[in-house]
């Protein structure tokens, strides 16, 4: 998001506006109050006497879901009329409520009008994104105190309520308050903005809010204060570190989504503002790398995609039996079947990635009741893999699309339609058989293995995961490998030729386990090398390669998550230092973001732009580079569950000092993790501040 | 009295157990616009169906022509509630699931039109 836009949020709702507080929405910004994928507010601005105010300062407060902005009169560019102050404090929950204060600072009383101006335009998050036009009709009813602003398209009827506490004159663009305030006064007004959709009742009283002497606040279910009481602590002698993790704590409390189908459950969204939605692949992995902080975000996301998982075949939303599902929507044109959100299932690697964290969990928690009650959707799961995920009977799990109008066009997680290229930069066709998924494939059947023998009592199923697996194996690390170039292949097209590009989908092979040991040292090379790194992290695409482009979105670009999960990888080889070093490098680029590590950064070197460029369009926050720090701690420290012991191998870059975790949580209660920096990373922006010193 | 309401009811009922549903315990009323209602009690994936005076989890309501076609499996229950076709009361995510016990729409194939390459 803009550093021009204030974002609050709580699960699938939230607002964003400028500094001032004020939303004017073009077609193509995503500011406004956003709520089951569609707009609910695209026009909010306030006026004094038909003139804007000046930002005298923006808090957001100690947490996410509110934010206070402090204006007065005047441009903000000459001069500010210090007579008046304007406050406006804003919580969201569902809609948002504001209070708005306006004190005089005169000697004298003071008249003026108060203006907002309102607008909903009721688009899809999908029409933001891609500026298509509307199909129904809009409407407006006034009743005492209260603008009634509403779009219909047949049954499908949404409404905005916008209400106030104060006498105000209304029309359908907005309310006009005749303000009086006597010297040294103030004039108080609430506005609460309620989303309502007609055939749920389950609005108007989802979140109350609460007026407290200090400030509004909703009510909300899951508190900040117990979400933090609950986090293990972490301590280090760098001090960014804290910073960046109490920034994930309180980011990644934003992103939960209280579950529909788990009562009590949470679970993350994928990212503000394009994807406050449930994503498998996102989903999976945020709580993957949150297990060793909160182990319950995975167990509500493996229970909810487990109730979710494909049943039977359908085209338009690529759903077959079996399969974990990609996204759910709730906009316009999802109700339309204009998108195929309602689930869709339109991701390859969401069900093998389910298989892998149904065991992780059990491993760290210990808790064997999941595993368990989730037998069959996991047998169901791994009958997907070797049947309808196996198109054409060649052992791997390719993807094509069934919905060849709004499917995807890549169902792996750089699902952008350019990102399998041939090192010549052209594109591979479908039906595609990506490298990462061969290894969670590899890695799920190794998992489920575990879980047949231990848990499920079927030791005959067992043995014949681990013998596919190991075919898995050999057949993978003979097709895939890239014998000139030593790396394996992006993927396989249609006609088994090597899509021959480096990428970064390597480092997912060795946390996969799926890479042969005499040819992980090569990998290692490869991701460490220059054309991968670029001193800020792994690109998505190495530089030299033909479709390389530092601001392509899966084609040179650093994802953070997909380094935190390279570095996991690198240490399961025993690459211990590489690991501290991307590990290292990534919370140094958080620096650069205020802590926040956004979706994807810039693939330019280090060296060339000395610090690290955010892509343009990028989420943040962004539920799986909100848990990268996590599963980067978790990778500093070496954790592992070993039996009903967790144990540690910490190696630590120098530049944090000592790293510890206190409370972990998991099988053996709580524990603490210590250990002391000593990778020394040359290009580490403290190291080269030390040497300028 | 619609003959294909009763009989996807009677037929439900003498299923007496859904294994798909084995996670999912809760009362969904069926409210079917000019034919009553039905309640269907599901719990750890055992069903029975009454038409007593009870407390829902979960009240859907809507048409028959919508029931009959979300039965069918050719009408997604959750493009039906945000079209305004289905109304829900009380637990979503109930509908959502309820769609396990719905027949599994016809006439799309089990492999996919071409799994070869495009052209």
């Amino acid at each position: 998001m803009s550093e021009n836009t204030i974002s609050i949020l709580e699960g699938n709702t939230f607002v964003v506006s400028d500094r001032r507080g004020n939303i004017d929405a073009s077609t193509s910004e995503p500011t406004g109050l956003f709520s089951w994928d569609t707009r609910f507010l695209s026009r909010w601005v306030l006026a004094l006497d038909g003139k804007q105010l000046a930002i005298l300062s923006t808090d957001e407060l100690d947490s996410y879901f509110s934010a206070q902005f402090f204006l007065a009169p005047g441009t903000g560019t000459t001069y500010v009329d210090a007579d008046l102050s304007v406050i406006r404090k804003r919580s969201v929950g569902n809609g948002f409520h504001e209070d708005l204060t306006i004190a005089n600072h005169k000697e004298q009383p003071v008249d003026f009008q108060v203006r907002l101006d309102v607008a909903a335009d009721f688009a899809d998050l999908f029409e933001v994104k891609d500026a298509l036009p509307k199909k129904g009709t809009y409407f407006h009813h006034i009743e005492d105190r209260l603008l009634i602003l509403g779009y219909r398209r047949e049954g499908y009827v949404r409404e905005t309520w916008i209400s106030t506490t104060a006498q105000a004159a209304i029309d359908e663009h907005g309310f006009t308050f005749s303000v009086h305030i006597e010297p040294h006064k103030e004039w108080h007004a609430c506005l609460e903005v309620d989303v309502e959709i007609s055939n749920m009742h389950i609005l108007h009283n989802a979140v109350r809010y609460q007026h407290s002497a200090l400030r509004v606040r909703p009510d909300m279910q899951l508190g900040l204060a117990k979400w933090h009481q609950d986090a293990p602590e972490i301590t280090s002698g760098w001090p960014w570190l804290g910073r960046i993790y109490q920034r994930s704590l309180v980011d990644l409390a934003a992103l939960r989504f209280h579950s529909y189908l788990v009562p009590g459950g949470a679970l993350p969204a994928a990212g503000l503002p394009w994807f406050m939605t449930i994503f498998g692949r996102d989903s999976l992995l945020t709580g993957l790398q949150a297990l060793p902080f909160y182990p319950e975000i995975l167990e509500t996301t493996l229970r909810q995609l487990a109730l979710q998982q494909g049943t039977r075949y359908d085209d338009f939303r690529d759903e077959e039996p079996g399969k974990i599902l990609h996204e759910v929507r709730f906009g316009e044109m999802t109700a339309f079947e204009e998108r195929p959100h309602s689930p869709y299932y339109g991701a390859a690697d969401s069900t093998p990635l389910f298989l892998v964290c149904l065991d992780e969990y059990e491993r760290w928690t210990g808790n064997e009741n999941l595993v368990r009650e989730l037998e069959m959707e996991a047998r169901t799961a791994l009958t997907w893999i070797d049947t309808s995920g196996d198109l054409n009977g060649d052992g791997y799990v390719e993807y094509d699309r069934r919905n060849k109008e709004t499917g995807l066009e890549n169902q792996c997680w750089k699902d952008s339609w350019n990102s399998i290229l041939f090192a010549d930069g052209s594109l591979a066709r479908r039906p595609l058989a990506v490298c990462e998924i061969q290894g969670y494939v590899y890695d799920a059947k190794v998992r489920c293995a575990r879980l047949a023998r231990t848990f499920w009592g079927d030791p005959e199923l067992a043995r014949r995961l681990e013998k596919e697996a190991a075919e898995l194996k050999r057949h993978f690390n003979q097709d895939f490998w890239v014998e000139q170039r030593e790396f394996f292949a992006l993927a396989l097209d249609g006609d088994g030729r090597q899509v021959d590009s480096l990428t970064s989908n390597i480092g997912h092979l060795l946390w996969s386990g799926i890479v042969e040991k005499e040819k992980a040292e090569a990998c290692k090379r490869h991701l460490m090398s220059d054309q991968l790194f670029s001193g800020w992290g792994i690109r998505t695409m190495a530089e030299g390669e033909g479709g390389y482009n530092p601001l392509g979105y899966h084609i040179g670009t650093v994802w953070p998550h997909d380094n935190s999960i390279i570095a996991l990888g690198l240490r399961r080889y025993g690459y211990d230092e590489e690991a501290a070093r991307i590990a290292l490098a990534m919370l140094e680029a958080a620096r650069f973001f205020e802590g926040r590590l956004p979706e994807a950064f810039a693939g330019y070197a280090r060296n060339l732009t000395g610090f690290p460029v955010e892509y343009p369009t990028a989420c943040s926050p962004q539920a799986w580079a909100t848990g990268t720090p996590l599963l980067l701690i978790r990778t500093m420290l070496g954790l592992e569950p070993v039996g009903d012991r967790l144990t540690a191998h910490p190696v630590v870059p120098k530049t944090l000092g000592y790293l510890q975790m206190s409370g972990i949580p998991g099988r053996w209660g709580h524990t603490d993790i210590f250990g002391k920096g000593r990778v020394v990373v040359p290009e580490s922006v403290d190291h080269l501040e030390r040497l300028m010193i | 009295m619609s003959q294909q309401v009763q009989e996807f009811f009677t037929a439900l009922a003498t299923r007496r157990y859904e294994p798909l549903l084995h996670s999912v315990s809760g009362t969904v009323r069926w409210n079917i616009e000019g034919e009553g209602y039905w309640n269907v009690v599901i719990n750890k994936g055992a069903i029975t169906v009454n038409r007593d005076a009870m407390l829902p989890d979960s009240v859907m309501s809507c048409s028959e022509d919508t029931f009959l076609a979300l039965a069918r499996g050719v009408q997604n229950p959750l493009t039906a509630f945000l079209q305004g076709k289905l109304a829900i009361q009380g637990n979503i995510g109930l509908a959502h699931v309820f769609q396990r016990v719905f027949e599994n729409q016809p006439g799309k194939s089990t492999h996919m039109a071409s799994s070869r390459r495009e052209s």
